[in-house]
């Protein structure tokens, strides 16, 4: 069974990219996680949003390739689940990312 | 003219020639002159007169000077009598005569002495006190070949064993003179060499006695050949040894090892070993199973000529002993699996004697029957053994469960409770304790009978008290089983919940995970059988995350003197005290802490859980597993208890071992597997992540893993890796409330 994930490109309201991924990252399906950041950034500088706020699990090889991302855009804004929150902030992403926690999304459900 | 007069004579040349003559042959009388070479007369009248054989023997000197005062200096020196050459012929005759006569009479008593001495069955001999013996009689020389012409024989005596050859036996004899020199009596029994080169065994008793003429102290003693009779007893000494191993032998094994233990010591050798030619199948070969006694060893140690020795004797005839070397012999004989070799090898340098190869063909014929029987009783006894082990339930438990059993009745290793847990193949679990009346074999025949009969019966209905009304049913046709209690309760692990129904027995104990206690009293009736209608009532319990349940029969808790409740409170606590210790640890305490003084008198059946059951999962190293063992870790978890923001860290702590497990141990070995291992304790978690592959230390350039460790470390309360041949553990410990 592969780990079910779904990734969405669009455009916030002041028109940066934005990912959109929902389910979960694991080494299964990091390949297509980077491939829709890769894509989504489409090889300028500019800022971009990552929101993850769908998103149950990540693991170090998702971190990682946020790390990744975070070095090819000038400023990339992570959304996260609050209960990822501490992991981001463990590995050190939130240093050089801006990690935000999903707090008032309301159409989150909690049970993780 | 002297032969002409009818006496008998022997004339030799000198003085010392005459004494070697004398020794060898004591005459009645001696006739010497006093000018002789190498010794005279007078010198060898001092010799004779100083040998208490011949002190008393009548010596007439002749002389060629005449005088009073060279008469007198003879007779000073012992001279019997005198004679001043030249002498007539009729005086030489008369004086003779006088003289021999004279001896007679006054040496009757000695004669006669020697003469009973000499018919004595029983060797005698005389010491003196420096131990040389001085003394024999014609027995004495039968026995150990050495005659009176040696005498005197001085210690160390040429019967004496050779030291070097035969060290034990040498110090044996040794032993027994220091006896002789300092003891004023005694008696032994030792090894000696005959003259001819054999062993013969000697008895000897002597006592101390004084030389009424010279006052010195003289041993006087008598010996038996009891050779043939030392045979006979170290033979049957040897037997009873290795009869009373045989008998006490559970296995061939133990067999084997009192065996060569008894050979050892009836030989003092430096090693017995016995080995072991299993009957093998065409031309397969199969290294001799070795075991020994004494020097140890290994089969592949031994020197290849001796491995060689032992091997042909594999293929000779049985029951026949063979030596190739002094100081060893062999001797092949039936084993119930193939052929066994004995070999022995002495720690003396002496060659083995006919009673050794006696001695050794009467062990090893033995030994076979033995080995047979052992060999049967084994047999029985492994039956009875796997009977028994069939009758108690199933050896391996689903996870989660621990029990323990003690039977009563030893050696039988059941007895009148029991425990069972039966898998229902539905997420639910039927957990089983009951007590048979009565302890021993008869109970345990009853025992086996009903626990088949309730798995049966829940196989069918997973319902608790039906179950039990159905127990009820099957007693009543059972003679000894009417009494019996027993608790039935199946489980849904999932969630925890505990149907159940009791039939008269001791009610469970579950202490949750704050420590509160209580005791699962409801769903009560009668023991098994007691009445056809009355009901048999059931009862819910929802065990919480990380609580624990204890089942047991009354033999844990009942002690004389004092209340059940008693004993209940004590197990209660016990459980409580160890929310934070494994349910093998909790088990042991139980057992152990509440055994009473002199042990268990009556059976004890104890079965544990805590809730959940830890989570055991293994597959194949994939990363396309990683999402289904997490979606079952977080569902464990939650029925764990485990809060929300927890269960992530620890999701994702273990998702980086077991990424780590199948990327980095598994890169060139895609057959590997990965497992989980998650348990609760009252206030921690322990999970393990193993793999077969090997550890890979992440590189600075595989940048896309390279975090996994740090994020552990940061989730995690501690975490260890541990890595052999076999593959790496992960061992990660985190804190829950």
């Amino acid at each position: 069974m592969a780990t079910p994930l779904s990734l969405n490109t669009d455009r916030g309201v002041d028109g940066t990219p934005r990912v959109v991924a929902a389910g979960e990252i694991d080494l299964s399906n990091i390949a297509e996680f980077t491939r829709a950041l890769t894509d989504a950034s489409a090889g300028t500088r500019g800022p971009m949003t990552v929101d993850l706020s769908a998103v149950k699990y990540v693991d170090s090889a998702g971190i990682n390739a946020l790390f990744d991302h975070a070095d090819e855009v000038d400023r990339l804004h992570i959304i996260v689940h609050p209960l990822l929150f501490r992991v981001l902030t463990i590995s050190g992403l939130s240093e050089i990312a801006n990690v935000e926690s999903a707090q008032a999304s309301p159409r989150e459900d909690n049970d993780i | 003219m002297l032969q002409t007069s009818g006496y008998e004579v022997s004339a030799v040349a000198d003085g010392q020639q005459a004494l070697e003559a004398i020794h060898s042959h004591v005459p009645d009388l001696v006739i010497s002159d006093v000018m002789m070479p190498r010794l005279d007369g007078l010198q060898m009248l001092a010799a004779l007169r100083n040998d208490p054989r011949t002190s008393a023997l009548p010596v007439l000197l002749l002389s060629a000077r005449a005088g009073q005062e060279a008469s007198i200096e003879g007779l000073l020196a012992g001279a019997d009598d005198y004679l001043v050459k030249p002498f007539a012929a009729a005086e030489l005759l008369a004086r003779v005569r006088a003289n021999v006569e004279l001896a007679r009479l006054r040496n009757h008593q000695a004669r006669w002495r020697t003469a009973l001495v000499d018919s004595l069955q029983e060797a005698f001999f005389v010491c003196d006190e420096r131990g040389a013996v001085i003394e024999i009689n014609t027995a004495f020389t039968e026995i150990l070949g050495y005659g009176p012409e040696g005498l005197p024989y001085e210690p160390v005596h040429p019967w004496w064993p050779d030291i070097d050859a035969e060290p034990e036996a040498h110090r044996q004899v040794e032993t027994a003179f220091r006896q002789l020199l300092d003891q004023t009596h005694g008696a032994f029994t030792v090894p000696i060499t005959h003259r001819r080169g054999h062993r013969v065994w000697v008895a000897a008793n002597f006592n101390h006695a004084e030389d009424p003429d010279s006052g010195r102290r003289v041993m006087v003693g008598t010996l038996r050949d009891v050779t043939a009779e030392h045979y006979i007893v170290q033979r049957q000494t040897a037997l009873a040894s290795l009869n009373q191993q045989l008998a006490q032998a559970d296995t061939l094994d133990d067999a084997l090892h009192g065996a060569a233990e008894v050979l050892l010591r009836v030989w003092q050798a430096r090693r017995v070993a016995v080995v072991t030619f299993p009957r093998t199948t065409a031309a397969e070969s199969v290294t001799p199973e070795l075991i020994c006694a004494g020097d140890p060893t290994q089969w592949v140690d031994l020197p290849s000529r001796q491995r060689q020795l032992i091997e042909s004797l594999d293929d000779a005839d049985l029951l026949t002993t063979a030596t190739a070397e002094a100081g060893t012999a062999g001797i092949a004989l039936q084993h119930p699996r193939g052929v066994l070799v004995v070999w022995v090898e002495l720690s003396e340098q002496r060659p083995f004697t006919p009673e050794d190869h006696t001695l050794l063909t009467v062990l090893a014929g033995q030994l076979g029957q033995g080995l047979h029987r052992v060999h049967q009783l084994d047999a029985q006894r492994e039956t009875a053994l796997a009977l028994q082990h069939a009758i108690l339930g199933p050896a391996d438990l689903p996870g989660g469960f621990t029990v323990r059993y003690h039977p009563a009745s030893r050696p039988l290793q059941v007895g009148g409770d029991w425990y069972d847990v039966v898998d229902l193949d539905d997420g639910r679990v039927a957990l089983i304790v009951g007590d048979c009346v009565g302890h021993g074999l008869a109970a345990a025949t009853v025992m086996g009978q009903l626990r088949s009969a309730c798995r049966a019966l829940l196989l069918e209905q997973s319902s608790p008290s039906a179950a039990l009304a159905g127990l009820d049913r099957f007693a009543a046709r059972l003679p000894g089983a009417r009494c019996t209690t027993a608790f039935c309760a199946v489980l849904t692990l999932g969630t925890g919940q505990l149907v159940y129904s009791n039939a008269g027995h001791p009610p469970p104990i579950m202490v949750h995970a704050d420590g509160t206690t209580v005791t699962l009293d409801g769903g009560h009736g009668l023991p098994l059988a007691r009445r056809a209608d009355w009901p048999r009532p059931e009862a819910r319990i929802t065990m919480p995350a990380r609580a624990t349940l204890l089942l047991y029969t009354d033999g844990l808790v009942e002690r004389r003197g004092s209340s059940i409740d008693d004993g209940m409170d004590r197990a209660a606590d016990l459980v409580q005290d160890g929310r934070s210790h494994s349910l093998d640890e909790v088990a042991d305490d139980l057992m152990s802490r509440l055994e009473p003084g002199g042990g268990y008198r009556d059976d004890v059946a104890i079965l544990l859980y805590r809730q959940p059951a830890p989570l055991e999962m293994k597959f194949t190293a994939d990363i396309n597993h990683l999402a289904p063992s997490r979606a079952a870790l977080r569902s464990w978890l939650a029925q764990a208890g485990v809060e929300p923001d927890q269960i992530v860290d620890v999701l994702i702590a273990s998702g980086e071992a077991l990424a780590n497990a199948i990327e980095h141990g598994h890169r060139d070995r895609p057959e590997g597997t990965v497992s989980l291992h998650v348990t609760a304790l009252v206030d921690r978690l322990h999970l393990t992540v193993a793999d077969t592959g090997a550890w890979k230390a992440p590189r600075k350039a595989d940048t896309n893993r390279g975090r996994g460790i740090p994020l552990i470390r940061g989730l995690m309360e501690d975490f260890a890796i541990r890595s052999n041949d076999a593959g790496t553990t992960v061992h990660m410990y985190t804190r829950i409330t």
